[in-house]
C-alpha cells in the first residue's frame, strides 16, 4: 500500500465520480458508454490510475441515474427504473431535496457495503459465478419476473397484462438461437431489438411531459427548496433496512453474471415494501421505496468486479469496459492478478473507498444547481428536458428511428396512464425477457429438451424456489387487501 | 363502454395481430425444441386470456377486482379531450422534430423544437423565447457532440461552414 501514488487515486476517484455522475444523468448515456468514451483517454494514465478512474466511472455513473429519475421521472439508467417511482412522487409533494438526499445517502452506504464485500469476499465467493449455467441465468430472469405480481397491487390482472406485453416487446429482433428475424417489418433498426432505455424514456419521461402538456393554469414549477437535504436521524433509522435488504440483494445480483444493477434494484423494491411498515406508502414517496433500490444498484457497481477480479469474467456491459481497460494495461483480470499485480487490486480497492466518497461530495455540489434548474418556469423546464430526451435517445445508437420509438412508447405511456395500467411491470419484462427466453431455450438445447433440467441444476432451482415463494407470498397479499377492501365497503 | 372493456378489447386485437406474426416465423433447420415462435405464442395466449378477464369485468363490474374509489383517483390528468388534444401536440412537436433534424441539422433543429415547445406551453412568443432557445441549442451541442462525441445530424449546416 505504501507504494500506491494515492494523490493521483484520489483525483482519478474524483474525476472518474464526476464524470460518471454527468453521463449517467443524461437518458440514453449507461454507465458502459460513460465508461467506454472515457477509456481511450485512460490510455497514457499509469495502470492502478486508469482503472480506478474507470471504476469510479462506473460508479458514479449508477448513482447519476437517480437525479434524472427523481427530478424529471426520466431515469438515466436502466438501474434507476425503480427509484423512480417514489422519487418522482416525492418530487411532486415538494420534497426533491428530501429525496435526492436518500438517495446519494443510500448509494454511499451500499457502495460502503459493496467494497467491503468485494475487499474480504472476491476469492472464496468467486465460485459462485462459476456455477452459472443457462438454467440458472433463466432462473435468475424468472426470479426478476416473479416481483411483478408483487408489483401490481393495484390490480394483478392490470399489471400481468402490462408485464406481459413487456416480454412480447423483448421477442423483436432477431432471434437469439435460430438468428430469424421476429416482428420487424423488414426494417434493418429493429433487428437488435428495442433497447429498454428507449421504453423507459418514452413511458415515463415523454408520457409525463404528454401529461403536463394537458394540464392548464400554471406557468411555474412547484417551489422547491434549493437545497439537497441528507436524512434526519428519524429517517436514519427508517430507511437501514431497506438499506440492508438493498445491499444484500445487490451483494449477491452483482455476483451473478448477468444479474446487474437493474434486477438488483427492482428486488430490493418488492422485498423492501414487503419488509416495510408503511407498505402503503410505496408508490406514493416512500423514503424507504427510494433507499432500497439505491442501495441495491450502488452495493452492485462494487460486486460486480468480484467475478471479474477472480476470474476474468465480466457480468455486465460496464465490467466488460472495465476488462479493457486492463487489457488496455497489459494486465489480465483473473486468479493470477491477486498474486502477479497485487498492488493494482489494492489501488483499485482504495480507489472505490475514494470514488464512495467523492460520490457524496460531488453529489452534493451538483445537487443545488440540479434543484434551481427544476425550479424553473414550467414551459421552459418541459423544453429544455424534451431537447434532453430526443438528444439523449439518439445518443443510444445514434438512430433518429430510435427517436421515433420512444416517441411512439410516450404515446403507449399515456395510454397506459388512462387505462390505470401500471408501467413498472412492463419495463421488467422489457428488461428481462431477452435473457429469459434466450437461456431457457440454450438450457433445453443442452438437455435435450428435458425441463428437468431447471430442478437438477441446483442453482436454479434454488431461484425458482424463491421465485415461486416470492409469486405466492403477492398472491396471498393480494387476496387479503382484496378481502379487506370488500370487507370496508 | 367502460375502460376495463376498452383495454380488454384493445388487448384482444393485440394478442390476435401478435399470435399472427408469430405463426408467420418461418421454420429453421437450426429450430430448437421451442422454436422462435414458441414462447411469443405463449405470450399471445396469455395476453388474451388476461384482456378475456378484464373484457369480462367490463361487463360485470360488480365481479371486478377495483380498488376503492380514493385509491382509484389518481394524481393523473382528468383526460377530457382538449387534454388528450394538448398532449398529442406535444408529441407532434417531436414529429416535426424528427422529420426536419436532418434537413436542418441538429443545433437548429433542437433550437427550433425548443423554442416552439415554450411557446406551446406559455402560449405567448417573446424574443426572449428564441433567446434560450439558441442558448439551449448551443449548450445541447457542447454536451452531446463536443464532449461525448455524440454525432448528430450537421444538416444543410455542414455545406455551408
Amino acid at each position: 500500500m505504501a507504494d500506491l501514488p494515492l494523490a493521483s487515486i484520489v483525483a482519478a476517484a474524483f474525476g472518474g465520480v464526476a464524470w460518471g455522475i454527468f453521463g449517467g444523468a443524461l437518458p440514453g448515456i449507461s454507465p458502459s458508454i460513460t465508461m467506454a468514451l472515457l477509456l481511450p483517454l485512460t490510455f497514457g494514465l499509469e495502470a492502478t490510475t486508469a482503472i480506478v478512474m474507470l471504476a469510479s466511472t462506473y460508479v458514479g455513473a449508477e448513482y447519476g441515474g437517480s437525479i434524472p429519475g427523481i427530478l424529471i421521472r426520466t431515469p438515466g439508467t436502466n438501474a434507476a427504473a425503480a427509484t423512480v417511482v417514489d422519487g418522482y412522487a416525492l418530487k411532486e409533494q415538494g420534497k426533491a431535496g428530501e429525496a435526492l438526499g436518500i438517495s446519494l445517502y443510500s448509494g454511499f452506504v451500499g457502495g460502503l457495503f459493496g467494497l467491503t464485500v468485494l475487499y474480504l469476499l472476491t476469492e472464496p465467493l468467486s465460485t459462485v459465478a462459476l456455477a452459472f449455467t443457462p438454467a440458472a441465468y433463466f432462473a435468475l430472469g424468472m426470479l426478476g419476473l416473479s416481483v411483478i405480481a408483487s408489483l401490481s397491487r393495484e390490480s394483478l390482472v392490470r399489471g400481468l397484462l402490462a408485464g406481459v406485453i413487456g416480454l412480447m416487446i423483448s421477442t423483436i429482433g432477431t432471434d437469439p438461437v435460430t438468428g430469424l428475424n421476429r416482428f420487424t417489418f423488414d426494417s434493418p433498426e429493429l433487428l437488435s431489438g428495442i433497447p429498454p432505455i428507449l421504453v423507459m424514456v418514452g413511458v415515463y419521461a415523454i408520457a409525463e411531459l404528454m401529461a403536463q402538456a394537458g394540464e392548464t393554469g400554471w406557468q411555474h414549477a412547484p417551489r422547491e427548496r434549493a437545497r439537497i437535504r441528507f436524512p434526519r436521524p428519524a429517517v436514519w433509522k427508517r430507511i437501514a433496512r431497506p438499506q440492508a435488504i438493498g445491499s444484500v440483494i445487490g451483494t449477491f445480483e452483482g455476483m451473478m453474471p448477468g444479474g446487474g444493477g437493474a434486477i438488483s434494484s427492482f428486488i430490493a423494491y418488492d422485498q423492501a415494501r414487503r419488509f416495510s411498515r408503511h407498505k402503503e406508502e410505496f408508490g406514493k414517496g416512500s423514503v424507504e421505496g427510494i433507499a432500497a433500490p439505491e442501495a441495491a444498484n450502488n452495493t452492485v457497481a462494487c460486486t460486480a468486479l468480484v467475478p471479474l477480479l477472480s476470474l476474468g469474467i465480466p457480468s455486465s456491459n460496464s465490467a466488460a469496459v472495465l476488462l479493457g481497460g486492463f487489457l488496455m494495461h497489459g494486465l489480465v483480470p483473473g486468479p493470477m492478478l491477486l498474486v502477479e499485480n497485487g498492488e493494482v487490486v489494492n489501488g483499485l480497492y482504495l480507489g472505490l473507498l475514494a470514488a464512495n466518497i467523492a460520490m457524496v461530495v460531488v453529489g452534493y455540489l451538483v445537487m443545488t444547481p440540479c434543484l434551481w434548474l427544476v425550479g424553473q418556469p414550467r414551459p421552459y423546464l418541459t423544453a429544455f428536458i424534451f431537447a434532453l430526451v430526443v438528444s439523449g435517445v439518439y445518443a443510444v445508437e445514434t438512430s433518429l428511428f430510435h427517436v421515433g420509438v420512444a416517441l411512439v412508447f410516450g404515446a403507449v405511456g399515456y395510454a397506459m396512464r388512462y387505462f390505470k395500467v401500471p408501467v413498472l411491470p412492463m419495463v421488467l419484462g422489457v428488461v428481462l425477457g431477452f435473457m429469459v427466453e434466450s437461456n431457457y431455450r440454450r438450457a433445453l438445447v443442452l438437455s435435450d429438451g428435458d425441463h428437468m433440467t431447471f430442478i437438477q441444476d441446483r442453482v436454479s432451482a434454488g431461484l425458482l424456489l424463491v421465485a415461486v415463494l416470492f409469486v405466492i407470498g403477492s398472491l396471498l397479499r393480494h387476496v387479503r387487501d382484496r378481502r379487506t377492501r370488500h370487507a370496508g365497503r | 363502454m367502460n375502460r376495463d372493456l376498452w383495454l380488454g378489447v384493445i388487448g384482444l386485437v393485440l394478442a390476435g395481430a401478435y399470435y399472427l406474426m408469430a405463426a408467420d416465423v418461418p421454420e429453421s433447420l437450426l429450430s430448437d425444441a421451442v422454436g422462435p415462435a414458441g414462447l411469443p405464442k405463449i405470450y399471445a395466449y396469455v395476453l388474451a386470456g388476461l384482456s378475456l378477464v378484464l373484457a369480462g369485468r367490463g361487463f360485470a363490474p360488480r365481479l371486478a377486482d377495483r380498488p376503492p374509489r380514493a385509491e382509484s383517483r389518481g394524481k393523473g390528468p382528468p383526460y377530457v379531450r382538449r387534454e388528450i388534444a394538448r398532449a398529442a401536440g406535444l408529441l407532434a412537436l417531436g414529429a416535426v422534430y424528427l422529420a426536419v433534424v436532418e434537413f436542418v441539422g441538429y443545433v437548429v433543429a433542437v433550437a427550433l423544437l425548443i423554442a416552439a415547445t415554450v411557446w406551446y406551453q406559455g402560449g405567448v412568443f417573446r424574443p426572449r423565447i428564441l433567446l434560450v432557445a439558441a442558448c439551449g441549442a448551443a449548450l445541447f451541442w457542447l454536451m452531446f457532440v463536443r464532449l461525448l462525441g455524440v454525432q448528430h445530424p450537421p444538416g444543410i449546416w455542414e455545406s455551408l461552414l
